[in-house]
């Protein structure tokens, strides 16, 4: 056993075991932690949007660009970007509409037809049962089975008419796929969170405790 | 009776306190477990591998240090497989607190490559064989902007310097240089890879994803959107498990660290845990129940 010699090491391992505390009960301790990194991470976000968006892209060419239709350009987005602001000043607050609108119209024109393509037909188009998957036992169970649980999951979800007839059956077997997909996700939710427990143990095990290697 | 009803009423610290030793204990005394790779992970890994030579690797580090310990062990691993087969690399960071993880794993890798290079050739260098493009805002310009120009997306390099200046840009113009790019996230960030750049573009695509978003993301393995897969830390120690089988094979038995394969032994022993925790919890609810009716 070899204790780290490193302060921050000491440190990580002290706020560690601070947020641990937690599942004994409520503390000090994990409070002090948790708003350290709270603000930390918002401290470090600022810093960087400051130094690697702001200066950069904004600043620097305003006062330096000689070309003073650039100069406006750059000016007027960035009064675009501060209406943002505007929030805290209730008489003027509708303002704040104006960048939210800029934002959607941008990011949803940009999107939406790709998301289409990505999400629905190309995922559409998977569950397309072809002479391929057909060649071999396995690829035609496994594209048969996606088939069936596409199907009947998408039945479950059908609200327009009254669950009966064919409808009702289909839409029960929905209802096993729905839960191995719920049990799929629990077990992989477990697995997520032991490794991070893992990779906690690792550090205060290995680079503060010098215990593993 | 009594046995039953205390047991569904155990104060929850006991329980910590058990996975909390169930952890523990395996880390101190490993038992080996050899992964096997599943074929998300081996058809990831097949693809990198056969990559042409005149391709590239592009990895985003699309994650913050909250799920480190789960995907930092893929992006090592990614990073050893991209320089041990020579291809040009490139790694951008989505996630701005993923920066400073993305440069400590560079960093790590490129000092395992070069204590055991012999001669330049074998060696990775910055600006040379790899770019470390750093982060830049806002995600649908930089995923759009990089499929034309990656020099005008950044600039300059995290580290100041100029791209174009750089030879390693000569090799990495866009994504058509690029012969996968691998997001390693801890959020829906590989979706917006396939919705952003690869419909626009027609980039490969793989993921390395928590364990907790890998349902979500089979979908997209299946429809053969992504190349290959690597989900949470077991998905990290079969790719670690690949590569070191193919660096044996190419004559560089080096033994580095895997911690993803170093993990399996705890996660396989929370795992039987929490099955147990499980069964004995149902039996309690039964028992109490039966005798309740």
């Amino acid at each position: 056993m070899t204790l780290s010699h490193d302060p921050w090491v000491w440190i990580a391992a002290i706020l560690t075991l601070a947020i641990f505390s937690f599942l004994y009960r409520e503390n000090p301790f994990y409070r002090i932690a948790e708003h350290l990194y709270v603000g930390l991470a918002n401290g470090y976000a600022i810093t960087f949007y400051w130094h690697r968006i702001l200066m950069p892209y904004l600043i620097d060419p305003v006062g330096h660009n000689p070309n003073i239709l650039t100069k406006i350009w750059l000016v007027s987005i960035a009064i675009i970007g501060a209406l943002y602001f505007t929030r805290f000043i209730p008489k003027i607050s509708w303002l704040v509409r104006i960048p939210i609108a800029i934002l959607l119209g941008y990011g949803c024109g940009a999107s939406i037809p790709r998301a289409l393509d990505a999400e629905i037909i190309q995922q559409v188009r998977a569950t397309i049962v072809t002479r391929s998957h057909l060649a071999h036992w396995d690829t035609a169970l496994w594209a048969i089975l996606i088939l069936v649980g596409v199907i009947a999951t998408i039945s479950y979800f059908f609200f327009s008419a009254e669950r009966k007839g064919v409808l009702k059956p289909i839409s029960y077997v929905g209802i096993v796929f729905i839960m191995v997909g719920f049990g799929a996700s629990f077990g992989y939710t477990v697995m997520a969170r032991i490794s991070l427990f893992i990779g906690r143990l690792q550090f205060l095990l290995g680079d503060w405790l010098g215990l593993i290697k | 009776m009594e046995f039953w009803k205390k047991l569904q009423a155990i104060d929850r610290r006991w329980v910590y306190l058990v996975i909390w030793l169930v952890v523990m204990i395996p880390l101190i005394f490993p038992f080996k477990i050899k992964p096997v790779a599943s074929p998300p992970v081996q058809s990831l890994f097949t693809y990198i591998d056969t990559l042409p030579e005149n391709k590239g690797v592009i990895i985003s580090v699309d994650y913050t240090p909250d799920s480190q310990a789960e995907l930092q062990p893929m992006l090592v691993a990614l990073l050893r497989h991209a320089f041990v087969i020579h291809r040009p690399v490139g790694v951008l960071a989505m996630a701005l607190q993923g920066l400073g993880i993305g440069e400590d794993a560079l960093r790590q890798v490129t000092a395992e490559i070069n204590s055991h290079a012999r001669t330049s050739a074998d060696s990775v260098l910055n600006g040379r064989d790899y770019v470390y493009w750093g982060w830049t805002t806002p995600p649908i310009t930089v995923m759009l902007g990089m499929g034309q120009r990656i020099t005008k997306v950044f600039p300059v390099d995290y580290y100041g310097q100029k791209t174009e200046s750089l030879p390693v840009m000569k090799r990495m113009k866009n994504y058509d240089d690029a012969g996968i790019l691998v997001s390693v996230a801890a959020s829906s960030f590989p979706l917006y890879w396939i919705n952003l750049a690869q419909t626009q573009f027609g980039i490969h695509l793989g993921a390395g994803i928590t364990a907790v978003s890998a349902a979500d993301f089979y979908p997209y393995v299946n429809s053969g959107q992504f190349s290959g897969m690597l989900a949470g830390m077991k998905g990290a120690a079969e790719y670690e498990e690949l590569l070191e089988q193919s660096m044996v094979k190419r004559g560089m038995d080096w033994k580095l660290r895997r911690k993803g394969t170093e993990a399996m032994s705890s996660q396989a022993a929370a795992h039987l845990a929490i099955i147990a925790f499980i069964i004995i919890g149902n039996i309690a609810f039964f028992a109490t129940r039966r005798r309740k009716s």
